[in-house]
């Protein structure tokens, strides 16, 4: 015996579809062949038996949609047959009466349905009668799968016969109030189909059957589209009759696929403008359903759409956008609370993505409300509060999504004052966890820098500040460990642009900005403050440039002045205190300097303050070599600008640099470092004598000369030639300065040496340099021989 | 042979005549007397050849004599009783009919015509609807109802099953309407259920508050009056039964008398030529009780609750079984139903 092979159950399908077919094909031929010949009565029993695949119950809703739309389309023969027939006056008496006689239910009513459309296009006057009665009869199906499919077929026959009439001419005609009711009732007992196809069979095939009921919707839905097609539905027919009609059934219906379905399937196939007027009875409906339901969609796909709508019509004249009666804000605010109340198992992260739909339809419906978002974010704090939340644990859904809501009025209001209005954005802000709040703090400051938002009073500094504080202080909940010190520096140096943001035009706001400012970041450990107390600094370096050049309006100014050098001063021992040198000595000389301009009583005082700090600072806290000659150099370039001294301070100054100079520890920095100090003696300045330069020549020789001496010392030829060079050149300044104390024969004596020296050197890249920097030194000799300017200096005598 | 001499014409119009026509004009027939004779009789199959006249009626249409030529005798019967309809059953006849005989000495030529007769009647005084809570306990409750309990052979049943409770799994539910012609009497009774018509009115399983509209046409099925115990020797009634089945092929039915009558012709036809077809709004509006007001009156003798049957075998009728006894209420099985038809 052959073995029959077991076919897979897509194969299956395929296989019994394609006898229902072919048993569809045959029949339907027959059937226009009694038409053709007349013969009526044969002609619908074969139609019957047509139809009577349909009562198949093997077929997956796949293959029994093919099987539906090949019976339906041969059906349309017989339409067009019998409404020929009728049109030629050959009305068949009794028809409607005749098809009944159909022993089973299923060919019966798709009989029904085609006669009666027959009927109802021959003979108006039936419709509305008819219509009532094919839906009522279809009652019989109810069978999931076949109902729906019967129902669908009644709902694309009738489709374009439908009355679309407000008040009806002839009242058997029917209005649209009869394409209501008969659109409702079909879809209710669709629906109802639907929902129960969930609760056959097997447990175990219910992702199956799930998947099903998708592929099957649409047939439900098709309803919806076809009552929003209806022309005369007017908002009042919308508000009394079609909305709750479609909600009583979607909320009475229990099953969440259906509900999440219907609900979309409203918001999408209905105006803008009706929502906007039932607003409360579709967000009322959405507190009704079932838990497994995912309102939040549902909220947000109908708020996106509002706040689309009501953009595009600010953006078009002549089309009215929010009508001011409807206050679409309060509504969903209530109805989304009301939601939330309703469903305790709601995840807190939906519930807060809820919020977020709702400050995105505050700004994108009233952008200049900030009331309202202030109203989501409290809402939203008290929602935590309820849930007992005190952390928000970092990268949890629930703190992405309030990320997202926090970030919204940031990135649409672009303004930090903006967000400084809302009161409750702080408080929600604390809610996060370390991590957090940082990330979020950063963002705010990202935003104040890119739009350049200025904070100009003292209050908000303190706000902003506050809200900040993650990134300006340590906190309690910080975790242990280092974070990861390239981030943290782009991090700290963020907030130390953002201290330029801080800012009034006002100078007394200034003040009282700049010492919030300091009172906040001087909290910030070491590893923060060196990034963020120096533009503090010069910011209040810049106000006393300020109150001077108001000092014929502020007869205060010199108190005040004082008062910022005390405060920078302090700020400046604060960076000590924290185990820098170089920075808080480079902030000392930056003051001195202002100081120096500032010429308020006592002035002379402070700089010099300043100026011995720096000093301490260099013999206390600098010991690398290199650094020392660095700061040694920066002292001096300091100090050489300096006019403001009297010769009873500039002389002990002046010969600390030199003195601190020549206590260098290696040679080569000993020899640049008085060579540098030399300039002191030459163009250092003092009050005392009206700030006019010294130029004591002897003292400049001599310690140009000192360095020649510890250049000679040098082991290291090239280092020897390299430092002769460096002195050449600047003996050749201050030659051509006419200091009368360098003569042409101390140049001749160095040019012979250092071109003794040159050859003697090891031929590397080094060497080139400085040959280099040689030869272009002697250029400039060259030059100036060779076109001696007319008056006086000469270099005659020299030897090139 | 002599039968073959004669053709008898009956003619039913205003006047009744009987033509006696000779084969052989001019050849002569003599006879004893010439009669017709009306007849209304009941024929049991089983007892052959013992008919029960119930009207028997003569007339002497020629005394006896010779007949010459084809002749035409008029004749009358004057209210003549006929009180039964005409019928032919599986197991019964009844029937009314003309005989003519021309008597004579030999043999009898005789000649029989069928008259079939039609009783009409009017609409009835009481048509109640037939309401009626049925059920088998904790399985399944419903109520149903059709609009009347009279109907002419060409009205149009209406009406509607309320699911009140469903906890097994129905594939479908037909109305059955069975013609019972029951014969004999005593110990000889002879029974005969015959299935007219099935009519699938729901395919599927409905859930608890569902409610299934019924309408069924009578006019296309081969269906005669009710008729009670004819001259005491046979009846006919006419049952709906309403059948579920459910997935395991179990039937559970009830069975319901309706009395069927025939109308008048005329009112018939006004009926017939009414422009719109028989619909459920219009048609059905009498008297039709929406079926979800099912909480019934209590002085409603249709509202009690009755047992259905159960039967697990394919003969409808050969084992009947009561699954349930009798004193089961609605309200005791309103238990969640939505669980019902659920995964197991």
């Amino acid at each position: 015996m052959p073995m029959t092979p077991q076919l897979s159950p897509v194969e299956e399908q395929e296989r019994l579809l394609d006898e229902a077919l072919s048993v569809v094909k045959i029949q339907a031929l027959q059937m226009k062949r009694c038409l053709d010949r007349s013969k009526l009565m044969d002609g619908l029993k074969h139609a019957s038996t047509m139809l009577g695949e349909l009562r198949t119950s093997l077929l997956s809703p796949k293959s029994y949609y093919e099987l539906y739309m090949a019976i339906t389309d041969e059906l349309r023969h017989l339409e067009f047959y019998l409404f020929d027939e009728f049109q030629k006056g050959r009305k068949v008496a009794d028809l409607y009466e005749l098809v009944q006689y159909a022993g089973n239910i299923v060919p019966r009513l798709y009989l029904l349905i085609t006669v009666g459309l027959v009927y109802i296009k021959t003979n108006t006057c039936l419709k509305r009668n008819l219509l009532k009665d094919m839906v009522e009869m279809c009652r019989g199906v109810q069978h999931p799968l076949r109902g729906l499919f019967l129902r669908n077929y009644l709902l694309q026959c009738t489709r374009n016969v439908l009355p679309d009439v407000a008040e009806p001419g002839d009242e058997s005609e029917g209005s649209v109030r009869d394409s209501i009711d008969f659109i409702l009732m079909n879809f209710a007992e669709m629906n109802k189909l639907w929902v129960r196809m969930q609760h056959q069979g097997h447990s175990r095939d219910r992702e199956r059957r799930e998947r099903e009921r998708e592929e099957l919707r649409i047939l439900v839905g098709t309803n919806l589209v076809r009552l929003s097609q209806l022309e005369t539905v007017n908002l009042d027919k919308y508000k009394k009759l079609v909305l709750p009609g479609i909600l009583e059934q979607a909320v009475s219906c229990r099953d969440a696929i259906a509900q999440e379905y219907l609900m979309e399937c409203i918001i999408q196939v209905f105006p803008d403008e009706f929502h906007l007027q039932t607003l409360h009875a579709f967000l009322k409906s959405c507190a009704e359903l079932q838990l497994g339901v995912n309102v939040k969609n549902i909220i947000i796909s109908l708020i996106d759409r509002l706040a689309t709508f009501s953009q595009r019509a600010d953006a078009s004249v002549g089309t009215t956008g929010i009508p001011s009666d409807v206050r679409l804000f309060d509504v969903f605010s209530d109805q989304v609370s009301t939601i939330i109340q309703s469903r305790q198992d709601m995840p807190p992260e939906d519930i807060v993505a809820l919020q977020v739909s709702l400050v995105n339809l505050a700004h994108k419906c009233y952008p200049d409300r900030v009331d309202y978002v202030d109203k989501v974010l409290l809402t939203t704090l008290q929602i935590f509060q309820k849930l007992n939340t005190d952390r928000i644990e970092y990268n949890s859904p629930v703190s992405r999504e309030l990320t997202r809501l926090m970030k919204i009025p940031v990135d649409n209001y672009n303004s930090l004052l903006t967000i400084l209005q809302l009161q409750h954005y702080g408080p929600l802000l604390d809610l996060f966890d370390y991590h957090g709040r940082k990330n979020l703090a950063a963002y705010l400051v990202n935003n104040a820098l890119d739009n350049e938002t200025q904070i100009p009073t003292q209050e908000q500094v303190d706000a902003v500040l506050t809200m900040l504080s993650s990134l300006i202080q340590d906190q309690l909940d910080q975790p242990p460990g280092e974070e990861d010190p390239e981030d943290f520096a782009e991090e700290q140096g963020l907030l130390g642009r953002f201290i330029h943001h801080l800012r009034s035009d006002i100078p007394d706001q200034q003040y009282l900005i700049l010492s919030t400012a300091r009172k906040h970041f001087g909290a910030g450990a070491k590893r923060r403050i060196k990034y963020t107390l120096p533009p503090i600094v010069f910011q209040a370096y810049q106000l006393a440039f300020k109150y001077r050049a108001l000092r014929n309006e502020d007869e205060m100014w010199e108190k005040k002045c004082q008062k910022i050098f005390q405060f920078c001063h302090q700020t400046i021992t604060a960076l000590i205190t924290a185990e820098l040198a170089e920075l808080p000595l480079r902030l000392f000389l930056q003051g001195a300097i202002a100081v120096g301009l500032m010429e308020f009583e006592n002035y002379e005082t402070v700089a010099y303050e300043f100026m011995s700090q720096a000093f301490s600072l260099y013999e206390d806290e600098i010991s690398d070599s290199k650094a020392q000659l660095a700061a040694i150099t920066l002292i001096a370039a300091t100090f050489e600008q300096m006019s403001c001294f009297s010769e009873e301070n500039h002389e002990p100054l002046r010969t600390q640099c030199a003195l601190a100079a020549s206590k260098l520890l290696k040679k080569p920095d000993q020899c640049r470092g008085v060579a540098t100090c030399s300039h002191l003696f030459w163009s250092g300045k003092r009050a005392s004598t009206g700030g006019k330069e010294m130029r004591d020549g002897k003292r400049v020789l001599e310690c140009l000369k000192k360095g020649v001496r510890i250049g000679n010392q040098c082991m290291d030829p090239s280092v020897q030639v390299q430092l002769f060079v460096e002195l050449l050149n600047h003996y050749i300044y201050f030659y051509e300065k006419d200091n009368e104390q360098v003569s042409v024969q101390v140049l001749n004596q160095l040019i012979g040496k250092i071109r003794e020296e040159l050859p003697n050197l090891e031929a590397n890249e080094e060497t080139e340099q400085i040959n280099k920097h040689f030869t272009n030194t002697l250029e400039h000799l060259r030059n100036r021989l060779e076109s001696p300017e007319s008056e006086g200096l000469s270099y005659e005598g020299l030897i090139l | 042979m002599g039968k073959r001499n004669v053709i008898f014409y009956i003619t039913m119009g205003k006047l009744y005549r009987v033509n006696v026509t000779l084969k052989k004009p001019g050849s002569k027939l003599e006879h004893q007397g010439i009669k017709i004779e009306f007849v209304g009789q009941i024929e049991l199959y089983y007892d052959r050849g013992n008919h029960h006249e119930f009207t028997s009626l003569v007339k002497e249409l020629a005394r006896p004599g010779e007949l010459i030529q084809n002749t035409l005798y008029a004749f009358e019967f004057l209210n003549v009783e006929k009180p039964f309809e005409s019928y032919t059953g599986s197991n019964v006849r009844l029937r009314y009919f003309l005989r003519v005989t021309v008597v004579r000495r030999l043999s009898d030529v005789v000649k029989e015509l069928d008259i079939v007769v039609h009783t009409l009647s009017c609409y009835p005084d009481m048509n109640n609807s037939i309401k009626m809570e049925v059920g088998i306990e904790d399985c399944l409750h419903i109520e149903f109802e059709y609009n009347k309990s009279k109907y002419h052979l060409k009205d149009v049943i209406v009406g509607k099953i309320y699911f009140l409770l469903v906890r097994i799994k129905i594939k479908n539910m037909e109305i059955a309407i069975i013609k019972r012609e029951t014969t004999g009497s005593g110990p000889n009774t002879f029974t005969e259920n015959e299935t007219i018509a099935k009519y699938e009115i729901m395919d599927g399983a409905p859930v608890r508050g569902e409610s299934i509209p019924i309408r069924v046409f009578l006019a296309g099925y081969d269906l005669t009056p009710s008729m009670r115990d004819i001259n005491k020797k046979f009846s006919v009634r006419y049952y709906l039964n309403l059948v579920l089945m459910d997935e395991e092929d179990r039937r559970y039915f009830k069975q319901q008398e309706i009395t069927l009558w025939r109308k008048g012709e005329k009112t018939r036809k006004n009926l017939q030529t009414s422009p719109s077809p028989q619909l459920l709004v219009t048609g059905g509006a009498e008297s039709f009780i929406p079926a979800h007001n099912h909480s019934s009156d209590p002085q409603d003798p249709a509202g009690t609750i009755e047992d259905m049957k159960q039967d697990t075998n394919e003969e409808e009728h050969s084992s009947k079984m009561t699954v349930q006894t009798a004193d089961a209420h609605g309200d005791a099985c309103s238990t969640n139903l939505t669980a019902d038809g659920m995964d197991e």
